[in-house]
């Protein structure tokens, strides 16, 4: 009896497991450029004290000011969700109705679907200075901001064209989550994936269907239309899975939200589809310590690379896959990054009224950027990519996509058959 | 396995004699209630002061963590310099103890203090006639009252006041984030040092021989907080606040940031499992989130710290370490034994900790484990609250442990 008082006694998100230690506190890096946000112990735990008693303690304001970077949650020596109480309690008590701006910016699938198409139109009229006036004036998307170019031609077209007809002849399959980001914006990272993968012996497949994984619809308060995507991801994978396949990604953000978000905030059961999502610089690594496949680089690859920690990517835990495998490549010099946010979190820092928060956020580590002097940043999140891009102008890669450019591909394909 | 002063210590020894090395640290660590201080032995058993340690540590008994270190006095001079090259200077040997004021105005013996720190060579004559001891208005982490109070009672002159700066006051409108850690990012990112130092002179008066500021500058190195001290028109120092307390935050973030340059693997917001046992060794450990993946190792070192940092775990019934099931010199059964109702005795609990032979390598089911070692307050035998021998134990029998790796 009195052991099961003591096992059982675990309430939603280890809430009740708060020491009130504040150790959160020194790693928020919002309340660390706002004394408006009251930060994640305040926001978390011991606001939801309260918000237990009342909804009327609810402050939207405040936890609308919440990255949920789960930086507090890596830092919480007891394992409390913090981030997840507070995400929680936005989607328990909001009545705030998305705005225009947000609906659009959270709906990076439709929007990309609409502006593919005339890409060579919208990516120069987005960048010009009347056409970023009127976005910020009207929209509230900030002027600073650029939006990432749109692919003329989506990755699932180029995918269906040139891929999929040789897929079929390796042995052994994955399948691949591309993401939003890869189709619409930059579909270079899903070719390099492809590349990778065929090179150690895998074909690659799409799943049936996808949709954007909801990262942006959660942030913006569009859980119910989050919750129906991830429903329809989560038929699309198991039936990958039902073939034997492994989903894989190239973005940490869209992992993270579909292995954890979905069960800790929108309520999807993937209880069987979890353990088989995972993030393709993990999977290599582990097939290259399990001594299934091994990688061959060229002799005359050079660069100094410099790794940034995605806040997402920290919180999964999966750092190190990324980095060690970046480390077997004979020809790059590596520079670890002190793991901090960037400031973007992305969609957060479109918005006008986020803006300069999100700069001041992330001016260290863009300091620290500057200093290390890489040829390139990697990083395991494309909206870190924008965000690195944007404020140090070094250039930022995926970890598959060094990967790619420093693999030597014959002999890569010669050792592993 | 665990990321605080020990576990970072070992890695930090380890990688530096060429090892691989992977740290998984599950959340951040007690350092972020460490102050500028590292106590090698304080206090002897009977609750006296310590003046010189190297006497005292020779008559702890035999259970005491110490007792399993070569050379006390070497290895502590390695510790200082661990921490003078990661960039942190300290004052203090372990020839003799000096005292550093708490943060409620006490003075305790300790061994290192990070250079900038106020310090008393001898507690029976105080160092300085008149301190003026300035806090940041409305930072309330650093109770001044009792710091005078404390001073005053030793015979010290004290003058309280208060600055402030705009920037400063707007951090005040969230009351619960107004922390030395949140008051550092504040001034360092606007450079408000020079003002800072203006507003702080402004209050020192005729006769003022020592400044006390409270320690909220200097997170990511102690550069900032050196920068201020030298614009202060007499002597000036700092004193430790409440948690989080910057001195142990910054020292944290420098030594990690020394075991990565180092090419070790720190792995952040994880935790061990549990062990893949081969017969008695330990083949690889298991992890929350690397799931299925093991991280193999020819060497083990758990250092996942005591009951606070949930490396020695209490239910009702037992006492257990709950990573890889290691043995503990635990209590036994009864536990109206563990715990002594005046909580200002030593308690029986604190002496709870993992169980090791003399090369410190851990034991389970009553076998030593030939490649699995343990650092710091996991270890049984002594109690920190009443040696005030914390950071000595665990850098010292970390720095130990890193030894009878390299020796084997």
């Amino acid at each position: 009896m009195t052991t099961q008082t003591q096992t059982q006694n675990v309430s939603v998100n280890n809430f009740e497991q708060c020491l009130k230690c504040s150790i959160c506190t020194v790693y928020c890096p919002v309340s660390a450029v706002t004394p408006l946000y009251p930060g994640p112990k305040q926001a978390g735990p011991d606001g939801e004290r309260y918000r237990l008693k009342s909804k009327d303690f609810f402050d939207e304001k405040a936890l609308k000011m919440c990255l949920n970077c789960k930086r507090c949650e890596v830092a919480c020596p007891n394992d409390v969700h913090i981030g997840d109480i507070i995400q929680a309690a936005r989607i328990k008590y909001s009545t705030h109705r998305p705005s225009l701006r947000d609906m659009m910016l959270a709906n990076t699938d439709l929007v990309g679907t609409m502006a593919s198409p005339f890409a060579a139109i919208a990516n120069p009229v987005l960048k010009l200075k009347p056409m970023k006036a009127v976005l910020h004036g009207v929209m509230g998307i900030d002027k600073h901001r650029t939006f990432p170019d749109y692919s003329s031609r989506k990755f699932e077209s180029w995918f269906k064209k040139e891929a999929a007809p040789t897929q079929d002849q390796y042995s052994k399959h994955v399948s691949y989550f591309h993401g939003c980001y890869v189709n619409y914006n930059y579909p270079q990272l899903g070719k390099d994936f492809v590349k990778v993968m065929n090179a150690v012996g895998y074909g690659v497949h799409l799943l049936e269907k996808e949709k954007c994984c909801g990262v942006a619809l959660i942030a913006n308060g569009m859980p119910k239309q989050a919750r129906r995507q991830g429903e329809v991801n989560m038929q699309s994978m198991r039936k990958a899975i039902g073939q034997g396949h492994v989903v894989l990604t190239t973005s940490s953000t869209c992992t993270f939200t579909m292995r954890d978000e979905y069960a800790h905030l929108l309520g999807i059961d993937n209880h069987d589809v979890r353990g088989s999502i995972s993030l393709a610089t993990r999977f290599l690594h582990q097939l290259i310590e399990k001594g299934e496949i091994k990688l061959a680089f060229s002799s005359d690859y050079h660069k100094r690379v410099a790794y940034h920690s995605a806040c997402h990517m920290e919180r999964m835990g999966w750092v190190s896959y990324s980095t060690r495998l970046l480390k077997m490549i004979p020809g790059i010099d590596f520079v670890m990054l002190e793991s901090q946010c960037c400031g973007i979190s992305g969609t957060y820092g479109f918005k006008k009224e986020n803006y300069e928060r999100s700069q001041a956020i992330g001016d260290s580590l863009f300091q620290s950027i500057k200093e290390a002097a890489p040829d390139c940043v990697a990083t395991d999140c494309e909206t870190c990519k924008w965000q690195i891009e944007m404020s140090t102008g070094v250039p930022v890669e995926n970890p598959i996509s060094i990967i790619a450019e420093a693999l030597d591909v014959e002999k890569t394909v010669e050792i592993n058959k | 396995m665990g990321g605080g002063l020990s576990g970072l210590t070992a890695g930090i020894a380890l990688a530096q004699a060429g090892k691989d090395v992977a740290l998984v640290s599950a959340g951040q660590s007690m350092m972020h209630f460490m102050g500028g201080s590292l106590d090698l032995l304080g206090s002897d058993p009977s609750g006296n002061d310590v003046y010189k340690p190297l006497e005292a540590i020779a008559t702890l008994n035999s259970k005491h963590p110490y007792t399993k270190i070569e050379d006390v006095s070497r290895l502590a001079g390695v510790a200082k310099q661990v921490l003078e090259r990661v960039g942190l200077a300290t004052t203090g040997d372990t020839t003799v103890n000096h005292w550093r004021i708490t943060p409620i105005g006490g003075l305790m013996p300790t061994w290192l203090t990070v250079q900038g720190m106020a310090t008393v060579a001898d507690p029976d004559q105080m160092p300085w006639h008149s301190v003026t001891l300035v806090n940041i208005i409305n930072f309330l982490d650093f109770p001044t009252k009792m710091i005078a109070a404390g001073l005053r009672d030793r015979g010290v002159q004290v003058d309280v006041k208060a600055v402030t700066l705009p920037e400063l006051q707007v951090l005040r409108q969230s009351p619960t984030e107004m922390r030395s850690t949140n008051i550092a990012k504040v001034i360092e990112r606007n450079d408000l040092i020079m003002k800072l130092a203006d507003e702080i002179n402004a209050q020192v008066g005729k006769g003022c021989d020592m400044v006390m500021l409270p320690s909220v500058l200097g997170i990511a190195s102690g550069d900032k907080a050196s920068q201020l001290l030298r614009l202060i028109n007499v002597q000036a120092a700092y004193l430790d606040t409440l948690p989080p307390t910057l001195p142990g935050v910054r020292m944290q973030a420098m030594l990690r940031k020394h075991f990565t340059a180092l090419g070790g693997t720190f792995i952040t917001g994880d935790q061990v499992t549990g062990g893949v046992w081969e017969g008695d060794e330990l083949k690889g450990v298991t992890t929350a989130k690397l799931e299925g993946d093991v991280l193999k190792a020819k060497h083990f070192v758990l250092a996942t710290g005591s009951l606070a940092s949930r490396g020695i775990v209490a239910d009702y019934n037992h006492m257990y370490e709950p990573a890889l099931g290691v043995d503990i010199d635990d209590l036994g059964l009864d536990r109206t034994t563990w715990a002594k109702l005046d909580v200002t005795e030593a308690q029986p609990y604190m002496e709870v900790g993992v169980a090791t032979d003399a090369k410190l390598r851990c034991q389970r089911n009553g076998k030593t484990v030939a490649n699995l070692y343990a650092a710091g307050s996991i270890l049984s035998g002594h109690n920190s609250v009443k040696l005030l021998d914390g950071a000595g134990v665990d850098m010292l029998t970390a720095l130990q442990v890193a030894n009878n790796i390299l020796n084997q």
